[in-house]
Parts: structure tokens; sequence; C-alpha cells
């Protein structure tokens, strides 16, 4: 459904002419005239209103009753009054009913100093009470989960947390016991509601009845300061406002902006912050000495770092993680290019794509914004799980099936947590992406031979042509949100064809033409992917996805160059391949035969912890100062909120000292400089400045300086046939998944501990019936002689033929058993252990 | 402009000189009248109070060193760390940091107690918002004032210190007196 034209009317509260968008809840439309009605249980973000607290009544003239604000739309020429004693006698007996129950234990309760049901007890209350009987009593606090305390004496029964539950995440865990008074929320067997998104509800409650285990009792409102900035954990990127006290962040909370995030956070933006305070954190530079890492000194960690770097001669390959800010990526480049004088660095984890498509994949018009994604005709989820790889966006996509009616079709290898919301479900078989969008193409554009590139695909032919027909006939505006993984493959030429193929249908569906609300979406690997490849932090594309003079290797053949001798030195910026890339045995060689290893790292994983000669410390998200670009084009602005520890250089002074060090040209003294020149650098960047960036960030295509985007490759886009997919035949295909909770922040944040992942093999019933596997036994899992073991996790949802595992678990990831050369993903056996 | 010296010249108007015998009264008279207060304090003796050897009781309502209370029956803290005292405290001198009581370790009476609880002496211009708004009487304004010390960070007076029974320095004025 496109976005609906709003008019505008005009109406009357208190006496004050007020125009307001018509449609718009008087509980809104009313603070336009600044007027204040108190409200408990209305909350747009939730959706419809529920009129349950009964605080908003006011009197409409024409209308006998008193009637509930939030949940009467305004229409024109509406008088409306909240000030006159028939209202304030109703809004007096509402608060004094809310709270007979309420235990009034506001020295005690964190909520106290922040809580809408003081504010509003002081603002429209009467003061005193006259219940003098006994109140309701229950245990407190209790769990929740693991995150979340519950304290029912003091839940009003707003019923949010409940509607969050039930209509926003979706998970279906919270319900209300009971009726009447004895009403009571939690789980319906009692069971702690872990769900990616928990947290939120906490945000929601407007009284102290959900509070946080990781934030209970540590300040007051009055204590701490808020400082906002940008999560930097996922390439969802939102906007977070950090609870600071005495110089640490002791909470995060949203900073609600529609454009990104819609005001909401899930459980690991919320809680790893705690990492930035564990001892494991790298506190300071660690240099090897006598094959261990032991802290030194800066003047030490700098000096070695820059031998390492003189001593290759030029052959230093470079990796910039995900999480790098645009000024680190920069500083990096420019570290390879001018001094070190190598084209050998990259930020993606596998593939290669050329400049061409690039710029075809990212132009403006083919842009979709996050917004688009609920008031689309229809959208298409491809390969990719949004709820695992950029969460927020899992909300955004439920939002939009739910409230505006959007088509949603799922097509990916493993089952998503977003099936029962889609129309459509399309599997394919693991590693098959290329094959797939081939024959989603020719279901499209209902040419070339569907069947055979279906089953090339390892999917179902009548769902590939449902899907292409769905997609045809929703109406013009579709998006596609697609997981950057579909061009991952080994082989470069199979991913560029997966590339083509996704541009070619996406023209077939007028999705390149610039029309707002209909586009590409890329769903990238790194949190800051986009910007890094807009910088030119890839081996074969400049700034500005020009066309580099000369092209370099990529990641995959820098690990190979490295472990063959050909690349001397390792330059490891926030990122182990060996622990987060594909081929691990790869990276693991090529680390071990570098003569040198410079990394920047927060924590010591496996790959820095026993390759690494240098580790600078990297800053925490709270600490980190720069830009980023988000995955639709908007660059946001990290602000620091807290110092960072004692005596600690911050990355990009790090990256320029090395370089003035090794004979370059320093040119930043701040990291605002280096913005300017990635603003001087990337033409449809320019004259881009913190200010413009602001609070909100601000998407480079909405300036006048997008006029600059090269002209990528423009259609017709040949394809050439796909790898097919292996035909299971007695083994399995192995696919692999990345869950939310993986990363070493949330391994390391005492909250989120107990969330980390375990590997866990996905199966179909019926593949581990032929193999005599039960739900929750222990399986090994084994490829070409190597093995992982896993617990047998039985989906029915799960395709037969195919096995999952999770990647980013050490030596018992799917990485592990990925081999190397094969262009096609691995055959696995499973076994009981 | 060039500067001219006269123009800065300010011409003061006298009044007329009394000379005579209106001049000797100004010069005898007047200085008598005003010595006739120090002679008459002469005979009436010493009124120095010899401080610090003796002291000047204080007021029940007088404003001194905190005290911090515990409940006389279970001994445990009546304080829960709810920072009201430090949201008062127009001098920002109270620092607060809670905890929660496990059954261990109990504390106070209610979930949370304070585990950090401490008055910067050297800032402190006792008020008394905090006795004011502290919701559980756990905080009071004693009568000690002689807080003088050598170093601004022993003037930060921690929860122990604040809890223990103030030696007692400062008589307090009895009923009446």
């Amino acid at each position: 459904m496109p976005r609906p034209e709003i008019d505008q009317i005009t109406f009357t509260v208190d006496g004050r002419e007020v125009e307001a968008p018509a449609g718009t809840m008087l509980a809104d439309a009313a603070k336009l005239g600044d007027v204040d009605i108190p409200v408990f249980c209305y909350e747009p973000k939730l959706g419809a209103p529920v009129g349950a607290c009964r605080m908003c009544l006011v009197e409409i003239e024409g209308i006998p009753k008193l009637q509930t604000a939030c949940s009467t739309p305004v229409r024109d020429g509406m008088v409306v009054d909240t000030q006159n004693p028939r209202v304030k006698a109703a809004q007096e007996s509402v608060v004094e009913f809310l709270l007979l129950n309420h235990p009034l234990d506001c020295p005690v309760c964190d909520k106290g100093g922040e809580c809408p049901l003081q504010d509003i007890s002081f603002g429209w209350g009467r003061g005193e009470s006259r219940f003098v009987e006994p109140k309701r009593h229950f245990q407190k606090p209790v769990e929740l989960s693991p995150l979340i305390a519950i304290d029912r004496e003091r839940c009003i029964l707003c019923y949010r947390c409940v509607r969050f539950s039930q209509e926003v995440s979706e998970d279906y865990q919270l319900v209300l016991h009971e009726r009447g008074a004895d009403t009571f929320v939690g789980t319906f067997d009692g069971h702690p509601y872990v769900a990616p998104f928990s947290g939120n509800i906490m945000e929601l409650c407007p009284v102290g009845a959900l509070t946080s285990q990781a934030y209970r009792f540590r300040a007051r409102p009055w204590d701490i300061e808020q400082s906002g900035s940008v999560c930097t954990l996922c390439p969802g990127q939102c906007n977070v406002s950090y609870t600071v006290r005495d110089d640490r962040v002791v909470r995060v909370l949203n900073r609600q902006n529609d454009d990104v995030d819609d005001g909401w956070l899930c459980d690991r933006g919320r809680f790893a912050y705690q990492s930035t305070y564990v001892d494991e954190r790298v506190q300071g530079p660690m240099v090897r000495e006598n094959g261990r890492l032991v802290p030194s000194s800066w003047d030490r960690a700098l000096s070695t770092a820059v031998d390492i770097i003189d001593a290759a001669d030029g052959r230093v390959g470079a990796l910039a993680g995900g999480g790098s800010s645009n000024e680190d990526g920069w500083l990096l480049r420019r570290l390879m290019t001018e001094v070190v004088g190598s084209r050998d660095f990259d930020s993606r984890p596998a593939g290669v794509l050329s400049a061409g498509l690039q710029a075809a994949l990212d132009a403006p018009e083919a842009q979709a914004t996050v917004a688009d994604l609920e008031w689309a005709h229809a959208v298409l989820v491809l390969d990719t799980e949004p709820v695992d790889d950029m969460p927020v966006l899992d909300l955004r996509l439920r939002k939009g099936v739910r409230r505006n009616g959007v088509r949603l079709a799922v097509a990916t290898s493993r089952p998503s947590a977003l099936d029962p919301n889609a129309e459509l479900s399309v599997r394919f078989a693991p590693g098959a992406g290329e094959a797939f969008v081939c024959a989603l193409d020719a279901a499209v554009g209902g040419v070339g031979d569907v069947a055979g590139l279906a089953a090339a695909a390892g999917a179902d032919r009548e769902a590939v042509e449902a899907l292409g027909r769905m997609l045809r006939e929703a109406g013009e505006d579709v998006v596609v949100v697609w997981g950057e993984r579909l061009t991952h493959a080994a082989d470069p030429e199979v991913g560029a064809n997966a590339a083509r193929a996704l541009l070619k249908a996406s023209g077939r569906l007028g999705l390149l033409d610039g029309r707002r609300g209909a586009g590409l979406l890329q769903v990238p690997t790194g949190m800051n992917a986009r910007g890094l490849r807009e910088l030119g932090v890839l081996p074969n594309v400049g700034p500005g996805y020009s066309e580099p003079a000369q092209v370099g290797r990529s990641s995959r053949e820098i690990a190979v160059a490295a472990a063959a001798g050909e690349v001397r030195a390792l330059h490891l910026l926030h990122v182990d391949p060996v622990a987060s890339y594909p081929d691990r045995a790869l990276w693991e060689a090529g680390l071990a035969a570098a003569t040198g290893v410079v990394a920047h790292a927060s924590f010591l994983t496996e790959g820095v912890l026993e390759h690494a000669d240098v580790v600078f410390p990297s800053e925490a998200g709270a600490e980190k100062e720069g830009t980023v670009t988000h995955p639709d084009g908007r660059l946001q602005r990290l602000r620091p909120a807290v110092g960072k520890p004692e005596g600690t250089l911050p990355t990009w002074q790090v990256l320029s000292h090395l370089i003035t060090a090794l004979g370059g040209r320093a040119t930043a003294l701040t990291s605002m400089m280096i913005t300017s020149e990635i603003a001087e650098a990337v033409p449809f960047y320019a004259g881009i400045t913190h200010d413009e960036i602001g609070g909100f960030g601000i998407r480079w295509q909405e300036r006048e300086a997008s006029d600059a985007f090269p002209a990528g490759d423009s259609g017709p886009f040949s394809l050439v046939a796909p790898v097919a997919a292996a035909s299971p035949n007695g083994a399995l295909r192995l696919g692999s998944f990345r869950s939310v909770w993986s990363s070493p922040e949330v391994a390391h944040a005492p909250a989120l501990k107990f969330l980390a992942p375990k590997q866990r093999a996905e199966l179909n019933p019926d593949d581990a019936a032929d193999r005599g596997i039960r739900h929750g036994q222990r399986v090994t899992v084994t490829a070409d002689g190597t093995s992982v073991s896993a617990t047998a996790h039985l989906r029915t949802a799960s395709p037969r033929g195919s096995v999952f595992l999770e990647t980013g678990l050490g030596d018992q990831s799917a990485s592990a058993l990925q081999s190397t050369e094969a262009t096609v993903p691995s055959m696995v056996t499973v076994e009981s252990a | 402009m060039t500067w001219n010296p006269d123009s800065d010249v300010v011409e003061v108007a006298r009044g007329p000189e009394p000379g005579g015998l209106g001049g000797a009264y100004r010069v005898f008279g007047e200085t008598l009248r005003g010595l006739k207060t120090s002679f008459m304090r002469v005979v009436e003796g010493t009124h120095t109070v010899e401080y610090p050897e003796e002291k000047i009781p204080v007021y029940p309502r007088w404003r001194g060193r905190h005290k911090l209370h515990k409940f006389e029956d279970t001994g445990l803290e009546k304080c829960v760390g709810c920072s009201l005292c430090a949201a008062a405290c127009p001098a920002d001198c109270i620092r607060v940091v809670a905890a929660e009581n496990t059954d261990e370790n109990r504390v106070s009476g209610g979930e949370r107690y304070a585990a950090v609880y401490e008055i910067n002496m050297s800032r402190c211009i006792f008020c008394g918002y905090c006795e004011i708004a502290c919701p559980f009487d756990a905080i009071t304004m004693g009568s000690d004032f002689e807080l003088a010390d050598y170093n601004r960070s022993d003037l930060i007076f921690t929860k122990e210190m604040l809890l223990a029974e103030p030696m007692v320095r400062t008589p307090l004025r009895a009923e009446g007196e």
C-alpha cells in the first residue's frame, strides 16, 4: 500500500484553533496546540490504540459522554475541552483508581524520577487517596527473564508490554493472566521471556513494573546524562542514547528515528554496552613477546607496527572489518595506497564485484529506504534473515505486513522468522543463491527456463513462478531486501552473475527507475559495509565507485597470497578473519604464514590471540567518534558518550601515526578533518559536514551532490548458466547462518552471556529419522575429514536435504567445514556422536 | 580629540566650616559621646566566650553535621539509597550509589540500600534540604559544626562516618534555655 495523502484539518482544543493532519488521534493532535492530555496505555509505536487506562478522557462537543482522546481521531471542526470540571473530575478519579493497588514505593523503585505515573499523579491527580483497604500483593521482584525484572504490584495493566509482544515483535510470549483486579502480566507457562527484542518492554512500561536487571539501582535520573549516538553492532545502525554515570555507560535507550529504527532496539544493542567494562577487553596496546601477547607502551607498539609494515616492503594486505567507521576505513585506505603502496585491501569478507555492478546496485535510483518497507506493495526478503543480520528491520517488515497490508515474500535457504507473516515462502538450496536469482529473474520476466533454473537452485518450480507472479502483479512499489552474501561466492564470476540477475529482475519490476518507494535494500554483512564501499576500501573500486588505476587482491585472495608468502604482513582493522570470515582453514594458514600481523581489536578473539604481533585497542561503541553510512545511504554520526580508558589513542590517531611514521603526510588533527577529507574524495558526499549530518543523519541521495554519482553498469544484463546446487545424494548440503547473539560483545557482556549461542545442527525431522537422530541429541557433522560437534535441532520447517550450522563459534563453526576452493557448498554427513 | 586636563577637574562644593565653639564640640563632644559606650562596657567586665574551651550551646533546630540513622530494633539502615537527598541538594555535594539487598547481605529494610553514601562537607551549605527530602527520616542534621580539617579529601564523609555515633563536641541547648 503506498503512503496515503494526508489532509490538514482544523479543530479547536481548549478554545485554541489547531491545525492537524486528518486522522491523527486527539491525544497527539492536541500537542500541536500545546495542550497536554495525559496518557498511559497510548503509544503510537504500538499501533492501534486500545483505550485501556481511561486516563485521556476529554469532552467533545456533541458527544454526551467523555471520550478517550487516544482512540478518537480528530475531525474538521471538532471542539474539544480538556479543562472543564467534568474532565478534571474524571482525570482525578482515574488517577485515584490507578493508584489503588500501586504500592507507592517510589524511593526504592528504579523508575522513580522518570516515571509517567509519578508525573501524571502530580499533574492530574487529587493528591490524596480515600482507599483504606489492603492493596493486592505479589511476590516481588520476580525475574521475568535474566534481563528483565517484573514487579507486579506496581503494574497498572496498561497492556503496553503485552501489545508489544503480541503485535510488534510478534513473539506471542507475554499474556495477561486472570481477570479484573487479579490480572497480571507474564508468560503463559511462566518460562522466561527471552526474545531478540524483549528489552523494549522496559522502555514502554509507564511505571516501574518492568525494570532492567542490568540497570537495577544503578542511578537516578538526576545522577545521569544522556548522550546520543548510533549503535555500531549491526548494519541496522539504530539511533541510541547512552545513559552515562561517572563516565561509564550504564544503560542504552532508543533515540527514536523513524527513518532508521522506528524507536526500537534489539537486546544486543541494549545490553552489549556491558562488554566495555569487562577485564577481557583490550585496554591498551599489546606486543607479542616470546610467543605471548603482553601489554606494552604506545611507543613500542607503534614502532613495532611500523617495523612490521616497513619490513614487508609493500607486500601488505589489509582488511577493514564491518565495524570500522568511515574515518578509520579512509585512513587505512590512505595508509595502504599512499604510504605502503599496496592495493591489497578489502572490506568484504568474501566475493568481488566490479565497480560498475556495485554502482548499479547502489545507485540512488535503485535505492529503497527503510521507511519504504512499511508502505511498499510487496517486499521480497532475499537470502537474508533480518532478525539475525539487521534485527530492527524485522520489526519494520512485521509492521508493514500487519498495519499496512504489505505483501511479504521470503526467499531463503534456511527457514525464516518472517515465514508466518509471508504470503509466500520459497526455499532454495544453501549456497544456490545465484541460481535462485536467475530463476527468479526468469519467473518475473516470464521468459526462459524457469523449471531448469529452479531445479538448479534446488527450489520448487511452482513456488518460484508464484513468487514471480506475485512481485509482477503486486503493484509498482516493490522493495527487494537482499543479503550481501548472495554475492559472496568463491568464484567472482558467480557473484557477478548473481548481481546481474538481481539487477535484471529488478529492472523488469521497474525498481531501477528512481521511483520513490521502490528499489533495492541491501543487508550487508558488516555494520558500515556501505560506507567502506563508497570510500573505496575495496581492492577493485576507488572512492565513489571510481575505477582504480590498479586492482588489488580481495579478501580471499589476500588469504591465499598470505598463505603462499606473497603477502607478508597483514593489517586487521576491527576484524578477525579466522573467527568471522568464511574459509576458516585458509585464514588460519594465511595468518600463520604472515611474518607480521597488526590488529586493532576490542577482544582477543582466536585469530588475534594466536597470530597478531601488535594489537591496538579498538574503541567501544560509546567511545567512538566519526561517521558511518547506513545501508540505505544515510550518513550518521557517532559521538563519543564516555572517555576512552586512560591513555588510550583512538584508532584514527593510531592510523595517522602509522602514516606519518612510514613517511606519509599527516592530514588529520581531528576526526572531523578526516570527515571533510572524505567529503572531498567521494564526489557524492561533497560538502557534507558533521553539522549537516546532525542528530538524525542525512541520506546522501537526498542532497544535490548525489548528481555526481557515477553511472554504473546498465542493462541489458546477460546472464550465464548458474552453478547448480549439488544433489544431496545421501549426504546433506551444508548451510550456515550467523545468529544475532554470535558476537564477542554478547559473549563478554555479563547480562547477555547466557544467550551466547552453542553450535546446533538444524535438520528436517525426516532427514533426522533416516539417520536415527533425535531432537537434542549430540551429533557430529563431518566434511572432508573435518568434523564439528553440535546438538541436533529438528525443525519441521527446515528443508529436506540440508543441514544448517552456525558460524562465528570458533573451531566449531560452520566455516570450519566450508571448503576453500569449491564453488558449490560443501556436502556433509551427520551422525550421532 | 586631544585630551584637555582642565576638563577633568571637578569642583567640590563644601559646606561652611563650623569654626569656634562648633568646631570644639565636634572635636571633643562627639568623640566623648562615642567613647561613652566603650567606657560603660569596661565596668561590666569581660564577656568573651573562651572558644574552643567553652562553647555556646546550639538550638535544637541547629543544622550541623549530618547523621544517618539505623532502626533501633533491627539495626538495619533506614536509608534505602533513593538518592532524593542528592536531587534536593543545591550544592550537589551528596553522592549515592545504590545496590540491591540480598538475603545474605541485608543492609536496609527495602529492596535497595545505599552502597556508597558520601557527603562532601567542604561543599555542603547546611541548608537542610536533604533532611526535608528524605522519605524515611534516614538523614538528619546534627549539632556538630566543628568540621575544619587540614585536607579537603578528609571532608568527604562516607556512610560509615555518617552512621557512627558522632563525638559530642557541641552542647545542645536544653529546653527553655
